[in-house]
């Protein structure tokens, strides 16, 4: 058989293997919106984990974190910092965020907002946005799997037809299994993961140089520089420490990321989750060492191609059936992520727009059939997004993070400051954005005096917001926590049979 | 809160200044050892703060 089958065949068997399995994990479930949206609040410390990492984890973090230390040098290292901020914020938003959910019910991201602001068209115009959000950085998985399945087949054929066929097996799997498939498919995602991080973060430095710390030896050999970070260079010291703090910020704020914590069982099991997920950073630094050997054994590529860097590699010395293994794992970092902000998505538009905005589908039963629909519709237009503009992806993962930071003043306004309301928290959005959205494309600028966009739009939409709050009357109606006698005007089908 | 800001303050801000190389530790420079010290460090610092705020 020529390599190229073996590979591929091995791809397709660790993808629908994965299927199969969260399947049968899911097997013979009612599916409620509660435990479709969000596993039935059932998800002990453990499962927790997995789903988080699985959905944290993605193609493009591993691509992309070894892309970096290969194109980029020490910048990557931001990588190792955000993720670690973010579980120090997370540890101190989430608890309280999941407490409000199970009390009250929340399904979504947006549903916070709805119940703490008093405002379905808050939620639904958070809805729609996130909605704007999720379809690029799908696209962006997309691709991930694109660079993986061309990889696979030794670049002897078209993988778009392929990067199709596998996305739509994953959103027929996500539309059928709901969140708690996704949490099965991130056990065998983050297995796989794990084996093929330490085989290329480790074994390939020590094939080709017998060490990790003789590559980095190597390359301090070979580019001084590129270990440390240059005033002088596109990537200053002020653009590393103002990258991690909106984006170690901004972590948690992301459409997926509230239902996986409404899925926990208790509000321990999401302290405990923020205490110990630093350590699966480290998996990344075992990246930036592939991506480092990479760039002594195959020198030479040039932008989005450094993102293959490793991948390469592992193609060009090693037997198809390694290839295979490492690709499949990749491809399921692609799919389980997009699993899950296909479901995420999907639900903010039944139940936030849809439900809440127009009073449609608000039954059980009805509820979780638009999710399904909306969940197919969502793909097919990810789909379509990838097909014609696949060239702006950097850009869109910009958007993305300086978008979804927009929502944290919300968030943490809303756990902390009784006084803040919907108009104030709205009009801190849209100003945020604009600015972001104005330095991005109309002065078309990477960054606002070397400080990191979405960061300077976070600062405006916070001053806006407390700048509203402060000028407006205190409103009669308070925070959920302060008015529990008006618990049942908001959200239609709130309460849900557990 | 306090004790929070530490590991955060030492993972953003303080990076710059530990910009360089030598020395080295372990093999890995010394920015990026830095930084993994204080990821490994930063789940002791949540265990502490779980503590005290389980006994108050």
């Amino acid at each position: 058989m020529n390599p190229a089958t073996i590979a591929l065949i091995l791809v397709a068997a660790i993808i629908l293997g994965t299927i199969v399995f969260a399947l049968a994990g899911v097997h013979r479930l009612r599916m409620t919106p509660t435990e479709y949206m969000v596993g039935g609040r059932t998800f002990g410390a453990l499962f927790l984990w997995l789903l988080m990492a699985g959905e944290i984890y993605t193609s493009f973090t591993f691509l992309g974190a070894a892309g970096w230390a290969y194109g980029k040098g020490a910048p990557a290292f931001y990588i190792l910092c955000y993720g670690t901020i973010g579980y120090i914020v997370g540890y101190f938003l989430l608890p309280p965020i999941w407490r409000l959910g199970k009390e009250r019910g929340y399904l979504t991201g947006p549903d916070f907002f709805v119940d703490r602001y008093q405002s379905r068209w808050l939620g639904g115009a958070i809805a729609i946005l996130y909605f704007f959000l999720v379809v690029p950085y799908v696209t962006l998985q997309l691709t991930g799997l694109q660079v993986l399945l061309t990889l696979a087949g030794y670049g002897a054929f078209n993988a778009t037809a392929t990067v199709g066929i596998a996305f739509f097996a994953i959103a027929l799997f996500v539309f059928s299994a709901g969140l708690r498939g996704t949490a099965w498919a991130s056990v065998i995602k983050d297995i796989l993961v794990l084996g093929g991080v330490i085989f290329v973060g480790i074994f390939l430095p020590i094939h080709f140089f017998g060490s990790p710390a003789a590559v980095l030896d190597k390359i301090i050999a070979t580019n001084p520089k590129w270990l440390t970070l240059q005033p002088a260079g596109p990537f200053p010291p002020i653009w590393f420490v103002s990258t991690v703090i909106l984006t170690g910020i901004a972590f948690f704020a992301g459409p997926a990321n509230l239902p996986a914590v409404y899925s926990a069982k208790s509000e321990n099991s999401v302290r405990l989750n923020t205490m110990f997920l630093p350590f699966y950073q480290l998996l990344l630094m075992l990246v930036f060492f592939a991506g480092f050997t990479a760039l002594l054994v195959a020198p030479g590529l040039k932008g989005a191609a450094a993102d293959q860097s490793f991948m390469i590699v592992v193609q060009k010395y090693y037997p198809a059936w390694v290839l295979g293994i490492i690709a499949g794992a990749g491809c399921l970092a692609a799919l389980v992520p997009a699993s899950a902000l296909l479901l995420s998505a999907a639900s903010m538009i039944s139940k936030n727009v849809l439900g809440d905005l127009f009073n449609i589908a608000t039954s059980d039963r009805s509820r979780t059939r638009a999710t399904r629909a909306f969940i197919l519709v969502i793909a097919a237009m990810s789909l379509a997004f990838w097909v014609f503009k696949r060239t702006t992806m950097v850009e869109m993962l910009l958007l993305y993070y300086n978008g979804i930071a927009q929502m944290l003043p919300g968030l943490v306004f809303g756990l902390v400051w009784p006084r803040v309301n919907a108009t104030a928290i709205a009009c801190g959005i849209a100003a945020g954005l604009l600015i972001a959205i104005y330095i991005s494309y109309v002065a078309n600028l990477p960054t606002w005096h070397g400080i990191n966009t979405g960061l300077f739009a976070l600062a405006v939409n916070v001053a806006v917001c407390a700048g509203i709050t402060l000028c407006m009357k205190k409103p009669l109606l308070d925070g959920p926590q302060h008015s529990a006698e008006q618990k049942s005007l908001s959200i239609p089908g709130r309460r849900l049979p557990d | 809160m306090v004790l929070a800001l530490i590991p955060a303050l030492m993972l953003s801000v303080a990076v710059p200044l530990v910009n360089r190389i030598e020395p080295r530790i372990f093999g890995l420079p010394f920015i990026l050892a830095w930084i993994v010290l204080w990821v490994l460090l930063t789940p002791a610092f949540m265990y502490c703060i779980y503590r005290l705020e389980g006994r108050s």
